[in-house]
């Protein structure tokens, strides 16, 4: 990996506004066999592996280093990291894609408002279940190291492959870590937020990854970049 | 020594103490070390999918999957004590850069023996003859009591729920500082009614009439009595005005409990004396009378021996006495040998069926041969 390899994500409103930062800092992205195309160009960066991929998959490259730089989520970003912020270095919150990362429960749960109280209904549900509260998420490392942080223990995790707020209806979990950004989707499921359950204020953010291997022709691009885009990332230039 | 030399050292001295060798499973339902240890073990698991979907880990000691055999005997029918010794695998994620995933840990496990200090001296004595057989010494010994802070929340007479959530929140991470500052909520005007209920079913018809005045939808597993047992919990703990100052000085006090093992039990029985907590005394003696026998049958560990009332309190099921050995040239993290009691697990695997007291300590190879400066 010698050139500069960067990604956007591939779909939806995300797609439209990294397409538009990029844009406005000097270098539009063109898709490469039309609009369903996953390959794409990007002007004015030299030579670079312009690619399209989903906000979790930029993610998990930005982590393992498979990617030198993209737009992704923060939330994705923390979550996939196994030893937390050392594994990658957001350079620019982009302002877009904003959203809570939060605990919520059953609104009919009125003894259980903060972690604690969530701590006492699990430890006296095993008691009654013979088994632990279940709690559905996508978010599996940012829900054990926030729960951890804060005492709860009385818990397992369910892995959701989505409509994690559907969980609760359904009876596969009783609690869910989910993303929301005005509430309407919890509330119509019969959730509350616990007053201590913000995880992560998330948006969307232009990252680079410390672990991928940087040629000087990579960095001259990610150069260019910063510039165009007004980021001040000279220390972190010196330090890849 | 050679590598084989350090392994047949350490399993020669728990072979001779009269422990059955043993190698159980390797692979174990996921659900037996997160069920009974909480998802907080999760992030050093080995885990992987079967082919029918269902979730596995590798044994990340042997600990757990010797327990298991040792309660199957029991709710099998037969009784009476029994000693295990292994030399086997276990299988971790890596805490630190370095560590390796695949170990060896030479070891054995006591049970149904009496639950008392003689025990604990006896089960360290034997630890410390195998690693002293091993060619090693210790540079350092940390110890601790996983019994001593739920005997000071016993004797602080908090209610219930409040002495079980600071228990408990003291074996997590974010260790007791966020409940000890809480302050309980007031109970919305809408449900005291539940609360003042003569009956259960007088509570639960008031409660279903609040749920229906909010529009909230019953959903969830846990069931309405439960969830009025709650808010009665939570009605009691604000009646006691959340966690009172003495109780934070307490905990303070024993937090800030580091010295060698052999202060130990003045600076607790110091404590004690202060805030009255008699109370604390059996769990305080056999503190003292641990560390008089340990200093009776090895003279020599006196002067590396610590005490720290924290110690261990992540160890998920251990329970009372708990030590970790240091050797030269490693770091804190990366102690040769470690052990500890763990009375409730043989309960908590086979669901209450079986009841037994155990000890049990092991001995790393691996690492012992880098304390002695070779390989690593």
């Amino acid at each position: 990996m010698t050139r500069l390899s960067l990604a956007i994500p591939s779909k939806g409103r995300l797609k439209e506004k990294s397409e538009a930062w990029l844009a406005s800092a000097g270098f539009p992205v063109t898709q490469i066999g039309g609009e369903r195309g996953y390959q794409a160009q990007i002007e004015g960066l030299g030579d670079v592996e312009m690619r399209l991929l989903s906000a979790r998959e930029i993610a998990q490259g930005l982590v393992d280093g498979s990617l030198h730089a993209g737009v992704t989520g923060e939330d994705l970003l923390h979550d996939l990291a196994p030893t937390g912020e050392s594994d990658f270095d957001v350079v620019k919150r982009l302002g877009f894609g904003g959203a809570d990362v939060i605990v919520a429960v059953p609104q009919a749960w009125v003894d259980v408002d903060t972690m604690s109280d969530l701590e006492a209904a699990g430890a006296a549900f095993r008691k009654a279940h013979h088994r632990r509260l279940r709690v559905a998420t996508k978010y599996m490392r940012l829900t054990r190291r926030f729960f951890a942080a804060r005492s709860v223990g009385e818990y397992r995790l369910v892995e959701s492959a989505g409509a994690t707020e559907a969980a609760p209806t359904t009876g596969s979990a009783d609690v869910i870590v989910d993303i929301t950004s005005t509430g309407a989707t919890l509330k119509a499921n019969g959730l509350k937020i616990l007053s201590d359950g913000l995880i992560l204020k998330s948006e969307a953010v232009f990252a680079v990854s410390p672990g991928a291997v940087w040629s000087s022709e990579a960095k001259a691009s990610l150069e260019v970049l910063f510039a165009g885009a007004a980021i001040k990332g000279k220390e972190l230039l010196e330090k890849i | 020594m050679t590598y084989a030399a350090v392994v047949k050292a350490a399993r020669s001295r728990f072979e001779a103490s009269g422990a059955k060798p043993v190698n159980p499973a390797y692979i174990l339902p996921s659900d037996i070390p997160l069920e009974l240890s909480g998802e907080a073990v999760r992030a050093r698991l080995c885990v992987f999918t079967d082919h029918r979907g269902n979730e596995m880990v590798m044994r990340p000691d042997l600990t757990l999957p010797v327990a298991g055999l040792e309660a199957d005997r029991l709710a099998g029918g037969t009784n009476g004590p029994k000693a295990y010794c292994y030399a086997a695998e276990a299988f971790r994620l890596p805490a630190a850069a370095g560590d390796p995933m695949e170990f060896t840990q030479v070891g054995f496990e006591r049970f149904g023996r009496d639950s008392d200090p003689v025990e604990d001296a006896e089960a360290f004595a034997l630890v410390h003859e195998a690693v002293r057989d091993c060619g090693v010494v210790p540079v350092a010994i940390a110890t601790g009591d996983l019994a001593i802070f739920p005997a000071f929340i016993d004797a602080l007479g908090l209610p219930r729920v409040t002495a079980d959530l600071l228990k408990r929140a003291f074996r997590q991470e974010g260790g007791v500082r966020a409940l000890v500052e809480a302050s309980p909520a007031p109970i919305e005007a809408d449900l005291v009614p539940t609360l003042e209920a003569a009956t259960l079913e007088e509570a639960e018809t008031a409660f279903r009439a609040a749920l229906a005045e909010r529009g909230i939808p019953l959903i969830g597993t846990r069931s309405v009595p439960e969830i009025i047992a709650g808010l009665r919990a939570r009605a009691a703990a604000l009646a006691a005005g959340g966690v009172p100052e003495k109780v934070r000085e307490v905990i303070g006090a024993l937090a800030a409990v580091n010295c060698t093992a052999a202060e130990a039990a003045d600076q607790l029985d110091a404590i004690a004396v202060k805030y009255s907590l008699s109370r604390t005394s059996s769990a305080i003696d056999r503190v003292a009378r641990r560390m008089e026998l340990i200093r009776e049958l090895l003279p020599e560990v006196k002067a590396i021996c610590r005490f720290r009332s924290g110690f261990g309190r992540r160890f998920t099921y251990y329970d009372g006495f708990l030590f970790e050995t240091l050797g030269p040239n490693l770091s804190e993290r990366q102690p040769i040998a470690s052990g500890g009691r763990y009375d409730g697990l043989v309960s908590g695997l086979s669901n209450g069926k079986a009841n037994a007291t155990a000890i049990g300590g092991v001995v790393r190879p691996d690492r012992v041969l880098r304390a002695k400066g070779r390989g690593a």
